[in-house]
């Protein structure tokens, strides 16, 4: 099992230029904490269980960049049909990460009572994604990080780690400046037109 | 020639085209599985079937930031499950969704399981203060447009309420 944040430091450290929807708690602190970026990201803290499919629509209108998503293992256990979705949407450029902590990682870590019996990878690959990725380590993570990015075609990695246990700070922005930020980036680099009024 | 539900069907279907909208993310209710058939085989949009009512929000909320114009459509119920969603992702980032539901539990709606929407459902709506349009005759299919761009001006969800009458035809 990985540190939370050895593995989410070699995330930051790899994921320099894809597009990136964190999930409510650890996965929006910890991406702000070490990045402190406000443009490629959007940190979707006001979401449960519904990151990736947040983070689909984005992929459907950009098919040319590689859209990240990070979902918690408290956000998964309430809508495990999300699986059915991506599947059925198939996005190439959409990659999904289960950070499986067994804990509600934004309430005090909390354990999930259930989570040590639940297979993730298997639930995933019983709803028919075929490229499905469980890593325990540092290492594997490293190995295997590009094959899973660079490789066209939608996968669900499922990343083992030990609950956070600490608090890092919320991003200190408001909704609608992480909006803006985050659309107009995409609008400046090849994206569709999101807003009605364009700035000179 | 198509019958009168039929051709409210397409009216409604072409409507939606009408807003630039190509991608519908919907879970059936009855009174909508023609409109939904429709969708999912028009070539003009790309319809996602989803899992829960609350994954169409999640859905269309990152169309928008995609630069896909997308129509959330669901049942009354349905929509009642969405509250949360609604109100975190697209009230806290100020997210544009126009929303079609259905409205159950209206007088003629003859199930008894649908009468707390007749009750509540119109009620919740208003209490978190999301604009609402019923389209109740073939001459309000007009509006969707109109709800659309309103969603877009005010950055926040509008709702288009489908009656029975109006879907089968008979309005």
């Amino acid at each position: 099992m990985m540190g939370f944040e050895d593995c989410f430091r070699l995330l930051y450290d790899r994921l320099k230029t894809e597009i990136i929807v964190t999930s409510a708690g650890n996965t929006s602190e910890l991406w702000w904490e070490m990045s402190e970026e406000s443009e490629r990201v959007f940190y979707l803290e006001a979401s449960m269980s519904l990151t990736s499919l947040f983070a689909a629509g984005i992929a459907l209108g950009n098919p040319g960049k590689t859209i990240i998503a990070f979902s918690g293992d408290g956000a998964f256990t309430m809508n495990p049909g999300m699986l059915f979705v991506e599947k059925q949407l198939d996005l190439p450029n959409l990659k999904h990460f289960l950070l499986s902590n067994g804990c509600y990682g934004s309430t005090n870590d909390l354990t999930i009572p259930y989570s040590q019996t639940i297979d993730y990878p298997g639930l995933a690959r019983a709803a028919g994604l075929s490229r499905v990725y469980s890593i325990t380590s540092l290492q594997e993570l490293e190995q295997q990080l590009d094959t899973i990015i660079k490789d066209p075609g939608h996968t669900f990695t499922v990343l083992h780690v030990q609950p956070l246990g600490r608090r890092a700070l919320s991003p200190p922005l408001d909704g609608p400046e992480v909006k803006f930020r985050f659309g107009r980036y995409l609008e400046r680099n090849g994206g569709r037109t999101i807003f009605d009024t364009q700035l000179k | 020639m198509p019958n009168a539900r039929d051709a409210v069907t397409g009216q409604i279907v072409d409507a939606t085209a009408k807003c630039g909208i190509t991608a519908i993310a919907s879970l059936p209710d009855g009174w909508i599985t023609d409109l939904i058939a429709a969708y999912s085989s028009d070539r003009r949009f790309r319809h996602i079937a989803v899992n829960r009512e609350e994954s169409a929000i999640g859905f269309c909320s990152g169309a928008y930031l995609g630069g896909i114009a997308s129509m959330a459509l669901m049942g009354a119920s349905g929509f009642l499950t969405c509250i949360y969603a609604l109100t975190k992702i697209n009230y806290t980032y100020q997210i544009p969704i126009l929303i079609g539901i259905t409205l159950r539990g209206r007088p003629g709606d003859r199930a008894k399981f649908h009468q707390s929407n007749g009750l509540y459902l119109e009620a919740v709506i208003k209490a978190i203060d999301i604009p609402f349009i019923p389209i109740e005759r073939s001459e309000d299919i007009q509006k969707i447009p109109v709800a659309y761009a309103h969603s877009r001006t005010m950055t926040r969800p509008v709702v288009v309420g489908f009656t029975r009458e109006l879907l089968q035809g008979q309005a």
